[in-house]
């Protein structure tokens, strides 16, 4: 299966920049997933490759094969649309044989290969029915074997799980990654869903306004997002920001603020005397104390009253007020505090992220 | 409602009803009747012949008339719905230079009254040759903007991701509309098919101005100038003139009703 | 996308040069005409204002403006209250409405001349049904289409007749559409089935009527088949429409500038007219 190539790709329509410069290599046999919220350009960017919108300036290839000016059709990629797309008025069959059949494709073929995808989806039932007759997960399914039987060279996915319940979703989540890996096709995945994004991708791209905020695997994007967007839009529930400041003292940097500060390892303030800045922690980076009454908060921690407990089971989602903070942490203990309670939030110093006003993340060696 | 204005109710319908209806029954039976009767309310004549019948189609030419109203009709109802999809699939769903202005060219044409363009129009006919012809009463409703609006108007509900998974399945647009558009649009379709052919069925005016030669009259122009021209003689035969005209609609109306109601409804409300 | 723009271009090319040739050039035309002299046979000469000087004073032109709003006046009228009563009639559950609804609409689907042939022989004086049914009932004979006075607004009733169950459809749509809480507060009020329609249906109806009148005049003005037929523009003109008048100048007496300024002329008074009855209900609307 042949890779494919964004090089330096643009998108305007009018005035508007949809895509700004993408640069990006999609592995052979990868599976890519495009992540952002509406008017990322991620969507633009599927239909780019699909030939249902043409580029502004850039080249896109598949494999060595330049097909940026090529018509949908010439193309070899198929495309699984968030509404499935099935032609209402024709038969699953017909559904899935259409696109061989205006191909040429010769007709035991066209037989061996919609045998072939229904078998592998478990359509074999549901040939004869029409899409008005299908469940959700049903039409999904379809759609995806519309894709599978053109055994094209790549596959895109726009949103293709966001019309299903939550339950069905994790269902077909898993099934679409499953797929994914039996049949080794380069594969591009448009989302807007961290989780979809986090539990399929090969690598990830993260995408604002049209531009690329980071490309990594999943974990890396969560253990070291590159910008504060990164930061809030990867991990649920989403990533603390604490505004403060860095400063240098008794030969430790320190990140400091309204009522808290936490030593840095590994960040140079040397010579700054102070720089404004944000500390991210995720939800889960935090362990709650009961402080005895009467002691001062310790380095490290944030003290703070109960707003809101929201037992989840397993874990518990707590809302806190500490000062002019909210701080959210995912806690996992038996015990809990009641609303009102004061309760210390201990920051795991190796587990903080810290944002210059740019939004850029500053290193820390943990 | 109380009983007595339930009843009350009904049988006031029933003679409106009688009203719209009656007049029809009394024209059918009209033409059954030999000269002396047709004055007569009674809808069952005494002497039943077809006599009207037999004369009408040995004075004027009747059956070629039909078959011109049928070819004319069906001429101009399968353009308008095949021209029609597909400046409507254009006008919808390509994007190109010069698409707003056809739109608005188009709702500017439902505006201007017909009287104004009646005369030029005569006048480019004549020019162009095509007095007594075919194409006189067929080129000028090639297309029909009430309709192209109408289809347009469906066309723009349907899922872009449908046209967009055609493109990559290989169809070309004209295959998208034909094989993908009209399937779905097959309500549309038809109120456009009855409200085009009825209008061209019906017409009269536009004939009379380019048409003089009897073969080549639809059926509605030849039974005026023969009604008009004492070339029927009596009313019977007139009627059974007539009758040729209204028998294929009315059979057509009963069993298409809504249809018709709501195609020449809507066509005229939009027209 | 270039593609796309080729296929907008080409698939909506044969339909752009229509507008030109039979939309476009016509209006033009039109206005041309207006300034010219032609018999179709001989080439056009320029007549300057000649056409609009012959026009404003152009008796036979004038009745016929007259005559259609003869019918006009009673026309539209007696369109809005038919329709209203039987659309009011038919706005409940009930036995047999399709059919109802059906009959009304039969002569909409019928030709015009067929329906002008008919009626010319049921308004006929001596054998005519309607006079036979009047007759029953001591009334008659009445001279439906040779006594002037009478002769348009025999057409009206008929043409009422004819185009009734296409706006009772459209008030049947409006209906639809009166909720029915609204119904049962003003009838809670104590209102009677008067004042309930004088005070919620009729102005909730406001939007149809409006409809109702643009269109039975603009279909009025389009009167020709019915006077065409039956009465050949008499008795002593008062049956002459404007179409009818226009196709005589153009059919009859080969004069395509005169005609064509009588088209235009039609199409300005139409305009008017239908601005002008516009503007008058919303200022009703406004009280």
């Amino acid at each position: 299966m042949p890779s494919v190539t964004f090089d330096h790709v643009t998108k305007r329509f009018n005035d508007v920049t949809i895509v700004e410069d993408f640069n990006l290599q999609v592995a052979d046999g990868e599976l890519l997933v495009l992540v952002g919220g509406s008017g990322s350009g991620k969507s633009t960017i599927l239909r780019l490759v699909a030939g249902l919108e043409a580029v502004t300036s850039g080249t896109i290839r598949l494999g060595d094969t330049d097909i940026t000016e090529r018509a949908p059709r010439d193309r070899d990629v198929a495309m699984v649309f968030q509404d499935y797309a099935l032609y209402p008025h024709l038969s699953v069959r017909e559904n899935l044989s259409l696109g061989l059949r205006i191909r040429r494709v010769p007709k035991e073929e066209v037989s061996r290969r919609v045998a072939w995808a229904v078998d592998m989806l478990g359509l074999t039932e549901l040939l004869d029915r029409k899409p008005k007759q299908l469940s959700g997960g049903q039409r999904q399914r379809v759609a995806m074997g519309r894709a599978m039987v053109r055994e094209p060279s790549a596959f895109l996915f726009d949103e293709p799980l966001s019309n299903l319940d939550a339950g069905l979703r994790a269902q077909m989540r898993m099934e679409i990654g499953a797929l994914q890996r039996r049949l080794h096709t380069t594969t591009i995945y448009v989302t807007h869903d961290q989780v979809e994004a986090m539990t399929l991708g090969d690598r990830i791209v993260v995408l604002s306004s049209g531009r690329v905020q980071q490309i990594g695997k999943p974990i890396d994007l969560y253990r070291a997002p590159a910008n504060r967007f990164v930061a809030g839009f990867i991990g649920s529930p989403p990533m603390n920001f604490i505004e403060g400041a860095l400063e240098h003292a008794d030969e430790m940097t320190w990140f400091v603020s309204d009522g808290m500060r936490i030593a840095l390892a590994g960040v140079s303030a040397a010579g700054l005397t102070r720089r404004e800045v944000t500390l991210g922690i995720r939800p889960d980076d935090l362990r709650m104390t009961f402080p005895s009454s009467g002691t001062a908060v310790e380095d490290g921690s944030i003290r703070g009253r109960v707003e809101l407990v929201e037992r989840l089971g397993g874990s518990s989602h707590m809302h806190v007020h500490a000062g002019s903070l909210h701080i959210l942490a995912v806690v996992t203990a038996l015990e809990l505090p009641a609303v009102d309670d004061v309760i210390d939030l201990l920051i795991l110093p190796q587990r903080v992220h810290v944002f210059a006003p740019d939004g850029q993340a500053i290193a820390i060696q943990g | 409602m109380r009983r007595a204005g339930r009843v009350a109710l009904y049988l006031a319908l029933a003679l409106a009803a009688l009203t719209f209806i009656y007049p029809f029954l009394w024209m059918a039976s009209s033409t059954l009747k030999p000269p002396g009767e047709v004055g007569t309310l009674a809808l069952i004549p005494d002497h039943a012949t077809f006599q009207n019948y037999r004369i009408m189609w040995g004075r004027a030419p009747f059956g070629r008339a039909l078959l011109n109203s049928v070819f004319v009709a069906t001429s101009v109802t399968v353009a308008v719905l095949i021209l029609g999809s597909i400046t409507a699939y254009a006008m919808a769903r390509l994007t190109f230079p010069g698409r707003h202005a056809l739109n608005l060219a188009t709702t500017a044409v439902l505006l201007v009254p017909g009287q104004l363009t009646l005369i030029p129009l005569y006048t480019l006919v004549v020019q162009l040759g095509w007095i007594d012809s075919y194409s006189a009463l067929i080129i000028p409703y090639l297309f029909n903007a009430t309709a192209i609006l109408m289809l347009r108007q469906f066309f723009l509900q349907i899922p872009q991701s449908l046209v967009d998974s055609a493109r990559m399945d290989g169809m070309s647009e004209l295959r998208i509309l034909f094989s993908i558009f009209w399937p779905l649009a097959r309500p549309p379709l038809a109120i456009v098919a009855i409200f085009t052919f009825m209008g061209s069925w019906n017409e009269v005016l536009w004939p009379l101005l380019v048409v003089r030669d009897q073969r080549i009259m639809t059926l509605p122009q030849l039974l005026t100038v023969f009604a008009l021209g004492g070339g029927a003689g009596t009313l019977g035969v007139s009627l059974a003139a007539a009758m040729v005209l209204v028998v294929p609609v009315v059979i057509a109306y009963m069993f298409l009703q809504r249809f018709f109601i709501e195609s020449m409804a809507g066509a005229g409300v939009k027209g | 996308m270039r593609a796309e723009r080729r296929a907008g271009w080409l698939l909506s090319a044969p339909y752009a040069a229509f507008l030109l040739a039979f939309s476009a050039y016509p209006i033009v035309f039109a206005l041309a005409l207006v300034m010219m002299h032609w018999d179709l046979v001989t080439r056009p000469s320029f007549a300057g204002a000649d056409n609009l000087t012959l026009l404003a004073q152009d008796a036979r032109f004038w009745q016929a403006v007259g005559n259609t709003f003869v019918f006009l006046a009673i026309h539209v009228p007696l369109q809005i209250v038919t329709a209203l009563v039987l659309a009011l009639a038919l706005n409940r559950p009930m036995w047999l409405r399709a059919f109802w609804r059906a009959a009304f609409f039969l002569p909409v689907v019928i030709s015009g001349a067929v329906v002008a042939i008919l009626w010319n022989a049921l308004y006929a004086t001596d054998v005519g049904l309607i006079n036979a049914v009047l007759a029953r009932v001591g009334v008659g004979p009445v001279p439906w289409l040779t006594d002037p006075l009478i002769a348009m607004p025999a057409i009206a009733i008929m043409v009422t007749w004819k185009n009734v169950g296409f706006y009772v459809i459209i008030y049947l749509a409006g209906l639809q559409y009166v909720p029915k809480s609204c119904q049962e507060a003003i009838e809670l009020e104590g209102a009677s089935a008067w004042q309930r329609f004088r005070h919620l249906t009729l102005p909730l109806l406001l939007p149809q009527t409006v409809l109702v009148v643009t269109l039975s005049t603009i279909n009025g003005f389009q009167l020709f088949i019915e006077p065409y037929v039956m009465t050949g523009g008499g008795p002593l003109r008062r049956t002459f429409s404007v179409v009818l008048y226009m196709y005589t100048n153009a059919f009859s007496y080969q004069k395509m500038g005169y005609a064509a300024t009588i088209g235009v002329a039609l199409a300005v008074i139409i305009g008017a007219v239908v601005a002008i009855q516009r503007r008058l209900i919303g200022q009703a609307e406004a009280m």
